[in-house]
């Protein structure tokens, strides 16, 4: 037993697919001996330091998989290879899907953002997938596809408990739905570097019986969102008290781990006054 | 002091300027005909014997010349104590330390051979903090630390994991803590940090066939590379070439010898084949040496009016597996020992421990950050205490030149500089007694603090330097010094005193970064921010020279006395005649008279310098003067504390020091830099071990270095010029000093912004958060019933 720290990456055969057609066939031939890159800025590190793969696939030749698509009433349809930077340059996303073009402008800086991308960020949860909150406020499902064919599924039901990903050793996820906003949400997203991150939307915030409210964690490996919180809203209260109420809501439910970044007890202090600070910014209750 | 020059003084621009468009050459840039690749292979335990290990695969790879364990290199490095082995031998003493090192012909070939070598360990209690390492029952570290080289002012204790302890007695403290009204007793600590320079290390080595060594390396000082590889490998230093490129950062990282003796000893045994070792930046973190961590135990008392009267303190050191450097860095903080105030009475014991941990050595500061960072702590809190503005306390007990006694029982130099005025001008700019304004924010808390600090080379009393000045035939100047260029900018403010001695542009004075042993005069090191004091007065004695032989040829050409000639912008003149001046081109060569007659040939002045009046000390009492000069500086800042995320931002930073300066831009940048790497080590920067003893974060994804946003919005860096005797146009360094006040003045500004006291470095979040809840619940509650409602 030894320890090596490479400098070089070890051998693999890079394929680079131009259709979609030709991408599911590689990763059905290969399954969990090829790796899927886009971005390259968590993958190479990982292949450097000790992860191996046979091949590695690029999915960047594939046109359709870097395209922003947006129709008015039906919502955005994200490639998987889009970068986190035209995210953040899109008038849509920024305009209409607040909460998204807050976590995302907050991702790295701006080298990373101009090659890291939605689909990486989504597909690494174990360093804080600060696009999967963002992703469950605004009931976005992901399309998953293979050679069998294409599935949706909810973004949150991606990462499995504990911190796997729902695919097959045949599957890559090839795009994301967002369906249209409410009409006048707001978004924004809260973070502390790796250690949590929090997704809130609101909309119809003067109106208790349509308001909505929505908020999610971004913690590593599992992120999580929060069913009942919207129950909470809807009832006939002050806002200042809805928020309490929500708070303590979410303190029995939000379990936030304890790992080499953060401890437990912080992530709670995060959870509680973080959500407290970013609920009051989004409700516009002056404290 | 402007207007007196037109050089000294000036913001004169960098000329190194390579280094932003890609054509400096740092030692990661040489590639030598026939060059191989080294790869080092390290073992995965904090402590283990080595039973077992196995090349045999590895030497089958085609393209793999050799590999070569711990046995191969039976030789000890270092420079205060020779504890460092080439490779592990016989058992490994901190997780990653390397094993063993293969040479192939590339890099690719090297990784992947070095990835079939098979090792086997039995693993051995391995000791991970200061606190485990003093325990009698530790296991020895290492078990022949009496029989190991070592100066002669290190004192370590065989037959435990004391690498070195160090002693400090003025006055009877025992005795004097009957006479306080207050006591202040603490303990304060930090993670080891780390330098986080921007180029990793690497360094090639050949030897030539003439048996001469030669080494191309990332280092701070190439005569110390050349002096420690000589007296480590038993070579003479005739047989030994380093060569100094431009460096990417030190900071005491790269002082002395680094890994120079792999490549070498891989030369020497591959029969002179050029070899290269080029670190990535994991490697960086696991085998270049970082900042220690520290315990330092205080126990000070003062009388009610304010008069500090006693210190004690046990100073701990957390060297890692190799002490090499700490073992003198105890010793400054130890000497220096109650920061820049006067107690009459202090017994200080500081030792350098060893632990199963990553090696460590110098960091910018050289001991004195840990110093800094908790006597500066120690002196708010029995301010607070007494019931004293913590200004007028420190003002009340700063050290006087020319009256105060120094912990090392020397007075205090007339010229040493000015301790009270740079805490008054820091405390007036930061407007210390102002309340800050409140943030719109009401979990915004802002708090402002103070930490005031001294600091001198730590040096052995022979530590020398010396110039050669080459005049051209244009008129312009070469300049050879010894010392090294790693971003300081030491070689722009040397230049600026050229241009000023000899009246001509700074243009025509040039200095190259690079520079080999065999071709430079001799300096020591480049350490300490010493380099401008002491090769900077080597220069001006080697510009008296020239002056001297300039004035000299002169006279004979006017034929008038030497006394007569005088050198004014780049020309020698006749006193007080303006039309009988020679150009210094003419005079270059030496001066031809109108018959075509020659005189004295071409000019060049040398000179040397050596520290007058530095002793060693007493090793019973710690009794002599250690350092040629000190430096006082002060620091203040405006914190504000985010109870939300328990983040700190530093708001505001002012610097005041009381050096000379030559560059006042240059100057400026040290303290930007400065502020921002003490931003960093007082709130973000630790290396982590986990229960192993392996690192958790041996990488920038993960090891937190301040970022553009942590800088403050408002920084202002002010000097009192203070003239130096015996130093260059009075001037100082001030590389180290810019970086010492920070991680106090934030404790102590947090403090007073929100009552919390945090003694551990870097005052991440979750310390801040624990501290809170530990010392002011009650804000927790406040803030709850604010934001939350309950």
């Amino acid at each position: 037993m030894s320890l090596i720290l490479r400098t070089t990456l070890p051998d693999f055969d890079y394929l680079l697919p131009s259709s979609l057609d030709e991408l599911l066939a590689l990763k059905a031939k290969y399954g969990e001996r090829a790796a899927v890159i886009a971005g390259g800025t968590v993958l190479l590190n990982l292949i450097r330091l000790g992860f191996r793969y046979d091949y590695v696939i690029d999915i960047k030749g594939v046109r359709e998989l870097s395209a922003i698509e947006y129709r008015e009433g039906k919502g955005l349809v994200i490639g998987a290879a889009v970068t986190l930077r035209d995210l953040e340059n899109n008038e849509v996303v920024r305009d209409k899907y607040r909460v998204l073009w807050d976590a995302v402008r907050q991702i790295g800086d701006f080298h990373l953002r101009n090659r890291a991308t939605i689909g990486g960020n989504i597909c690494n949860p174990t360093l804080q997938a600060d696009t999967i909150a963002p992703l469950a406020v605004l009931g976005a499902s992901i399309e998953i596809s293979s050679m069998r064919g294409s599935r949706r599924v909810a973004i949150w039901e991606l990462v499995k408990e504990g911190g796997g990903l729902l695919l097959d050793p045949d599957e890559i996820l090839t795009r994301i739905y967002i369906p249209e906003p409410p009409k006048g949400s707001r978004g924004a997203y809260f973070k502390v570097w790796w250690i949590a991150g929090i997704a809130a939307l609101a909309a119809n915030i003067d109106n208790p019986r349509e308001r909505i409210v929505r908020i999610a964690y971004s913690f590593a490996p599992s992120p999580k969102l929060v069913e009942g919180v919207e129950r909470i809203f809807r009832q006939e209260k002050p806002l200042k008290v809805l928020i309490g109420d929500a708070i303590n809501y979410i303190k029995t439910i939000v379990t936030p781990p304890s790992d080499a970044r953060a401890s437990r007890e912080y992530r709670e202090h995060l959870v509680e006054f973080g959500t407290a600070y970013l609920l009051r910014k989004l409700l516009g209750v002056e404290v | 002091m402007s207007s007196e020059f037109r050089y000294v003084g000036q913001p004169v621009k960098r000329f190194d300027v390579d280094k932003v468009y890609g054509g400096a050459l740092f030692a990661s840039d040489i590639e030598l005909p026939g060059m191989l690749w080294i790869k080092l292979v390290s073992a995965p335990y904090s402590h283990a014997r080595i039973k077992r290990i196995d090349c045999s695969e590895a030497l089958k790879i085609p393209g793999v010349v050799a590999v070569f364990t711990g046995e191969d290199f039976p030789y000890k490095v270092g420079i205060y104590a020779a504890d460092r082995d080439v490779l592990a031998r016989g058992k490994v003493l901190y997780y990653g330390h390397p094993i063993a090192a293969v040479v192939a012909e590339s890099l690719d070939i090297a990784e992947k051979a070095a990835e079939t070598i098979d090792a086997e360990f039995e693993p051995l209690p391995a000791v991970l903090s200061i606190e485990e390492a003093l325990s009698p029952r530790a296991p020895v570290i290492h078990e022949r630390l009496g029989e190991y080289r070592r100066a002669s002012f290190i004192n370590p204790v065989p037959g435990t994991n004391i690498a070195n302890r160090v002693k400090l007695r003025k006055g009877d403290a025992q005795k004097a803590m009957e006479d306080v009204d207050v006591v202040v007793e603490e303990t304060y600590r930090s993670d080891p940090q780390s330098h986080a320079y921007m180029e990793t290390w690497a360094g090639a080595a050949t030897i030539r066939s003439d048996g001469t060594v030669e080494v191309w390396s990332s280092h701070q000082s190439p005569f110390a590379v050349r002096n420690l590889l000589a007296m480590s490998l038993g070579l003479p230093v005739s047989k030994i070439v380093v060569h100094h490129l431009y460096t990417g950062g030190g900071f005491g990282g790269k002082a002395g010898l680094l890994l120079e003796h792999i490549p070498v000893l891989i030369s020497m045994k591959l029969g002179g084949r050029p070899v290269f070792l080029q670190l990535n930046r994991e490697e960086n973190f696991y085998y270049m040496a970082q900042k220690p961590g520290f315990l330092f135990k205080m126990k000070t008392g003062a009388t009610k009016d304010g008069k500090l009267v006693f210190h004690i303190g046990e100073y701990y050191l957390d060297a890692g597996a190799y002490a090499d450097y700490t073992v003198n860095v105890i010793r400054s903080s130890t000497f220096m020992a109650t920061g820049p105030y006067e107690i009459p009475h202090i017994h200080v014991d500081g030792y350098a421990v060893y632990t199963n941990k990553v090696p460590t050595t110098a960091f910018r500061g050289f001991g004195i950050l840990e110093l800094t960072a908790s006597f500066e702590q120690q002196m708010d809190i029995l301010a607070e205490k007494l019931g004293i503005d913590p200004i007028e306390f420190r003002l009340k007990n700063a050290l006087k030149p020319g009256v105060s006694i120094t912990p090392t029982q020397e007075v205090l130099a007339e010229d040493a500089g000015d301790p009270a005025g740079v805490i008054r001008r820091a405390a007036e700019l930061i407007g210390y007694h102002i309340p800050p304004q409140r943030s719109e924010e009401p979990w915004k808390v802002r708090g402002k603090g103070i930490a005031a600090a001294w600091k001198g080379p730590v040096q052995p009393p022979n530590a020398a330097s010396s110039a050669i000045v080459k005049l051209n035939e244009d008129g312009s100047v070469d300049v050879l010094v010894g010392t090294g260029e790693f971003g300081q900018g030491t070689i722009i403010a040397l230049a600026q005193i050229v241009a000023e001695e000899l009246g001509i542009p700074v243009e025509k004075v040039r200095i190259s970064p690079y520079r080999s042993t065999d071709l430079v005069p001799y300096t020591w090191q480049t350490v300490g921010s010493r380099g401008l004091y002491s090769d900077g007065q080597a220069l001006i004695r080697a510009l008296q020279d020239l002056k001297d032989q300039i004035k000299e040829v002169a006279a004979r050409a006017f034929n008038v006395f030497k006394d007569e000639v005088e050198i004014r912008d780049g020309k020698a003149c006749v006193v007080g005649k303006h039309s009988e001046c020679i150009p210094l081109e003419r005079l270059a060569l030496g001066y031809t008279f109108p018959s075509g007659e020659t005189i004295h040939g071409p000019i060049i002045g040398r000179g040397s310098h050596v520290p007058s009046g530095t002793t060693y000390l007493d090793p019973e009492t710690g009794k002599g003067n250690p350092k040629p000069f000190v430096t006082f500086v002060a620091g203040g800042v405006e914190v504000e504390v985010d109870l939300v995320t328990m983040q700190v931002r530093v708001l505001k930073a002012v610097l005041v020091t009381d050096a000379r300066i030559i560059n006042p831009g240059l100057a400026e940048g040290q303290a930007y830099g400065g502020i921002l790497m003490g931003i960093g080590l007082a709130l973000k920067e630790a290396i982590g071990f986990d229960e192993i003893g392996a690192l958790r974060n041996p990488s920038f994804l993960e090891y937190r270095l301040p970022r553009v946003e942590d800088m403050p919005v408002e920084m202002i860096f002010e000097s009192l010029n203070v003239p130096q005797r015996n130093a260059p146009y009075g001037a100082k360094g001030i590389g180290e000093l810019t970086a010492l006040p920070w991680q106090a003045a934030i404790a102590n500004a947090i403090y007073r912004a929100i009552g919390v006291r945090v003694k551990e470095y870097p005052i991440t979040p979750e310390r801040l958060l624990k501290a809170v809840k530990e010392q002011r619940p009650d804000i927790l509650t406040e803030l709850r019933k604010i934001m939350v409602g309950v």
